[in-house]
């Protein structure tokens, strides 16, 4: 068994603050947002990387932080539901799933939106099909996804009217 | 005494919650923290059946960071037994860990409090337990059995409960009919497994002599009556508050945890945490029975049903703490919504190795669905009938509403072929029909699914008497308080913990309607606090029971506030209370406007400026009320009982694909009517039936949890138990019908559960009609590609 003591430091930026710190070498990124810097929006769903709940963007790309130690962040730039939500009011994106009640009980929301933040960013219209194969990594276990399809698909709408489009 | 005025009620209002949980913001249990806090971990057997004949702490406790050890025998010292959550007749003494012996594999043998998780987790490869593996029992066939090994000796017996209960001429039914069909059914163990664990925190305050409890159980009112039982602790010195829950569905109700986490904090002196992860989830919260259903169904040869027979053998793992009530809620609605005269219910509920289990959406409910509406599509190809034509000939018709069934059940309201008839018509189940056949000629197998169902709502715990003959808990009821605060503003709370189904908003609407104010105006307080909430025994989230119950302790509260309002406007505007209107977040009087009182102003009489109140009034605007529903009663002489008392109904029309090539079942088309009343908010009613239609879908094709022979669970993670994702769930159609319930307060029925009842039924009838042309009948669930490759060769 290798020393659970073992700690390495880090440097890296979390919804563009700087975080500097040492870790244990052991300390999964999901523990480390939630518990070491408070940041619960990212939920914790089955820590074997299946579920999605834990979904956070690195470099932009999306990532299952229950398989990431922090101490591989060194560098990177991570962004989380807090760092996704503006200081006022939601996006457009968590808008419309507000809009067509997509969540129940919410606790895979903020991996959902990760996950769909990054669709977006990549593909400006992507089809229902390409939604759908886009959140298969993210259990929702409330809604049967369907108003979870709808509500990327307004966001797609909408930023579609909003480019004049 | 209802005063419904702004229509509020009935719209589909943008959920007040969504807008906290899409930006994280929720509050869930692994989210709380106290100071000083420690953390739990827990060994868990890796024998299906063993005795434990010596566990060695020393080297766990020397572990620096590691606070206290919790074995079993130490924890039989400190608290008693985990009493039952329902009445039962086992009287076995079942303590939060094993005392010497385990009887499934995951089950807590001991627990460690530590510094932090991981610290906790290290403790535990440092346990040295020894065990003597004893023989297992993992078929509940073979459980039965004489030469059986026991999971309890001193019972005498793995059978928890047998007795055979008959409603009707049933032999001469059999004996005068056409033809009998009789049918094997067995259903497999799964589980909603919600994406929030169970998780809880305790803190024992000696100077108080308190225990304190945060936790996301969904049955608060039980749990707490529970834990001060084991504590030996009066219910006035434990508080329990839930904060956001993240799903439940039944299962997350466990309160041996929340013990285990007690009697490390009273041992540590700290504040203890405790959150399953999903291996222990999967492995040893809950799973809803493996069972098996002989049917027998006597038929005319037109198709009439003239009599059922059903023998049920409910396989409970080990489970001392809800046994028997996945027969027992079966029980009343045994026949779904068909008009069978005589019937026949054997019920076995019986111990085995393997994971307890418990409440799982729609308890037992899908299992009989699957069992009858199977057999009713085997009966309909048997006397070459269209299966949506035998179902018509049977059901029972808006005209017989209310209908008794024969073990007492009373089916309240709703024309179930007139739901049939919608979902074909939105199912287009001719076309459908007709592209079928043009499939089949290009050597593609499509097959038509229909399953329709009843749905029922609240529980009535005076069914036990059934099995006990005597009655304990009973009835269906619940609490909850309105207060007009100071301001004008209003604040509700309840004793149903919401897991999801957008209480904040839903209620909001219903007490806006009653106050004449809009929704913003009203704040439900999130989850529970037992020194604040209104509460009963039988408070919780459970039993699709929020139309039955809580709907009716949130109006009752309300007019009450409503009542004094008037009675100190009255007052105040010296005018009589019929003379008075209530709207617009005022009082004035009829036909004068300008004799008006806001709400801010009532409500500052109330509280700050009492002596403006009428002689006798109390202060404050404060009310609470806590609504029994009438309709559950006591058992009768016939050993007829309501076990559950509201019904909603549902059709299901699927058209499945199977590849030849590789198997795979593929949902092509799926609809969903169904009747649940009046529908409270649109928008929240139709999340739930995409999401519970979504479960019986994931329990169709892909759930199981499978053990061996050893009693070895070979499925503990997502990786290899499978939950439906999102290719897998097709886009479910929804349309509706709306019978309001004469017995709720507002119409409304039970919604949460239905689409998990005839969604395995529908997508194994599919299937079955997809291959019956090669002879195949679906007998087990789920429907796995390797099931259906080796049926295609």
């Amino acid at each position: 068994m290798s020393a659970p003591s073992e700690r390495v430091a880090v440097r890296f930026t979390v919804n563009g603050w700087p975080v500097e710190q040492v870790v244990e070498a052991r300390r999964s990124l999901a523990d480390f947002l939630r518990e070491d810097l408070g940041l619960t929006g990212t939920h914790v769903g089955c820590e074997h990387g299946v579920c999605g709940a834990c979904t956070v963007l690195v470099d932009g790309r999306s990532v299952r932080s229950c398989l990431l130690f922090a101490a591989q962040l060194e560098g990177r730039s991570v962004v989380t539901i807090e760092g996704l939500t503006p200081a006022e009011g939601l996006s457009p994106l968590q808008q419309a799933f507000r809009d067509c009640h997509a969540m129940q009980c919410g606790f895979c929301t903020p991996g959902m939106i990760a996950t769909t933040t990054e669709l977006l960013a990549r593909e400006p219209a992507p089809s229902t099909e390409n939604i759908r194969d886009a959140i298969s990594g993210n259990l929702c276990m409330c809604t049967g996804y369907v108003n979870i399809v709808r509500a990327v698909e307004q966001a797609v709408a909408a930023r579609a009217a909003g480019a004049g489009g | 005494m209802s005063h419904r005025t702004g229509g509020w009620v009935g719209r589909p209002v943008p959920l007040k919650e969504d807008a906290r949980l899409v930006a994280g913001r929720g509050r869930f249990i692994d989210d709380l923290g106290r100071a000083r806090m420690l953390h739990a971990a827990m060994l868990r057997s890796p024998h299906a059946h063993a005795r434990i004949v010596a566990i060695d702490t020393r080297e766990a406790e020397a572990l620096p960071g590691v606070f206290a050890v919790l074995t079993g025998a130490e924890a039989a010292a400190r608290s008693g037994p985990i009493r039952p959550l329902i009445p039962t007749t086992a009287g076995i003494p079942d303590y939060c860990l094993a005392v010497d012996r385990a009887r499934y594999v995951g089950e807590p043998v001991a627990a460690v409090a530590a510094v932090d998780r991981a610290t906790a987790e290290d403790a535990l490869e440092r346990i040295r337990v020894q065990y003597e593996p004893l023989p297992v029992v993992v078929d509940p066939e073979a459980a039965i059995g004489p030469d059986a090994p026991l999971l309890y000796p001193e019972l005498g017996t793995n059978v928890v409960w047998h007795d055979t209960l008959t409603y009707g001429p049933v032999d001469e039914a059999m004996a005068r009919a056409d033809g009998v069909l009789r049918e094997r059914f067995t259903i497999q163990r799964y589980a909603s497994t919600p994406l929030e664990t169970f998780g809880g925190i305790a803190e024992y305050d000696p100077g108080t002599d308190v225990f304190e409890f945060w936790t996301n159980d969904q049955r608060p009112g039980l749990t707490i009556s529970v834990l001060a039982a084991s504590l030996g602790v009066p219910q006035s010195r434990v508080r329990l508050s839930c904060p956001d829950i993240g799903g439940a569905f039944g299962n997350k109700r466990r309160p041996a945890y929340l013990l285990i986490c007690a009697l490390l904090a009273r041992k540590t002196g700290r504040p203890v945490k405790w959150i399953e992860d999903r291996i222990e989830n999967l492995t040893a919260l809950m799973h809803a029975c493996n069972g098996i259903m002989d049917v027998e169904l006597g038929y005319r040869a037109d198709g009439t049903v003239l009599a059922l027979a059903v023998r049920d053998i409910a396989d409970e793992g080990k489970n001392l703490i809800t046994p028997t009530q996945h027969n027992l809620i079966k029980l009343g609605n045994i026949a779904n919504g068909y008009r069978i005269p005589a019937v026949r219910y054997e019920a076995w509920s019986v111990l085995t190795n393997k994971c307890p289990s418990g409440a799982n959406r729609g308890i037992g409910k899908p299992f009989m669905c699957f069992a009858i509406e199977r057999a009713m599509a085997l009966l309909a190809r048997r006397l070459g009938m269209d299966p949506a034509e035998l179902r018509l000939r049977n059901y029972v018709t808006a005209a017989q509403m209310p209908y008794t069934t024969p073990p007492g059940a009373q089916y309240d309201s709703g024309d179930y072929p007139a739901t049939l008839h919608r979902a074909l018509e939105r199912f287009g189940y001719t076309a459908r029909r007709a592209e079928q056949a043009r499939a089949r000629k290009e050597g593609r197998l499509l097959g038509i699914g229909i399953a329709t169902s009843v749905e029922p709502a609240g529980t009535n715990l005076a069914s036990y008497e059934i099995i006990t003959g005597r009655r304990s808990a009973s009835g269906s009821a619940e609490a909850a308080m309105v207060r007009m605060e100071p301001d004008g503003q209003v604040r509700v709370s309840i004793g149903d913990p919401a897991s999801g189904q957008g209480y904040e908003t839903v209620i909001a609407q219903i007490v806006a309607d009653e106050l004449g104010l809009t929704p913003d105006a009203v704040t439900v307080t999130r989850g529970f606090d037992s020194t604040t909430t209104p509460w009963l025994y039988l408070s919780g989230n459970y039993s699709n029971k929020f139309s039955v119950t809580d709907v009716g302790a949130v109006v009752g509260a309300a007019a009450r506030v409503h009542a004094k309002l008037l009675r100190i406007a009255a007052h105040r505007l010296e005018a009589a209370v019929a003379d008075l209107e209530m709207g617009g977040g005022a009082v004035a009087v009829r036909g004068a406007p300008d004799r008006r009182l806001g709400f801010a102003e009532l409500a500052r009489t109330a509280y700050a400026d009492v002596l403006g109140l009428p002689p006798g009034e109390e202060p404050g605007l404060e009310a609470r009320h806590a609504h029994q529903n009438p309709l559950a009663q006591p058992m009768d002489t016939d050993r007829r009982v309501r076990s559950q008392l509201v019904f909603a109904n549902a059709a299901h029309c699927c058209l499945v694909e199977v590849d030849r090539r590789t198997g795979l079942v593929k949902i092509l088309k799926y609809v969903v009517v169904h009747d649940c009343g009046r529908e409270l908010n649109p928008l929240i009613v139709e999340g739930m039936v995409h999401g519970a239609t979504a479960h019986g879908i994931g329990a169709a094709l892909l759930e199981e949890f499978r053990y061996d022979a050893q009693g070895q669970l070979l499925t503990s993670t997502f990786m290899d138990y499978l939950k439906p994702t999102s290719v897998d769930v097709p886009l479910i159609e929804v349309d509706r019908l709306e019978h309001p319930s004469p017995v709720t307060p507002l119409g409304a029925k039970g919604v949460g559960e239905g689409g998990a009842i005839p969604g395995p039924a529908a997508v194994a009838n599919a299937v079955e009609d997809a291959l019956a042309h090669l002879g195949v009948v679906v007998r087990a669930l789920p429907i796995t590609p390797e099931q259906v490759w080796r049926w295609l060769r």
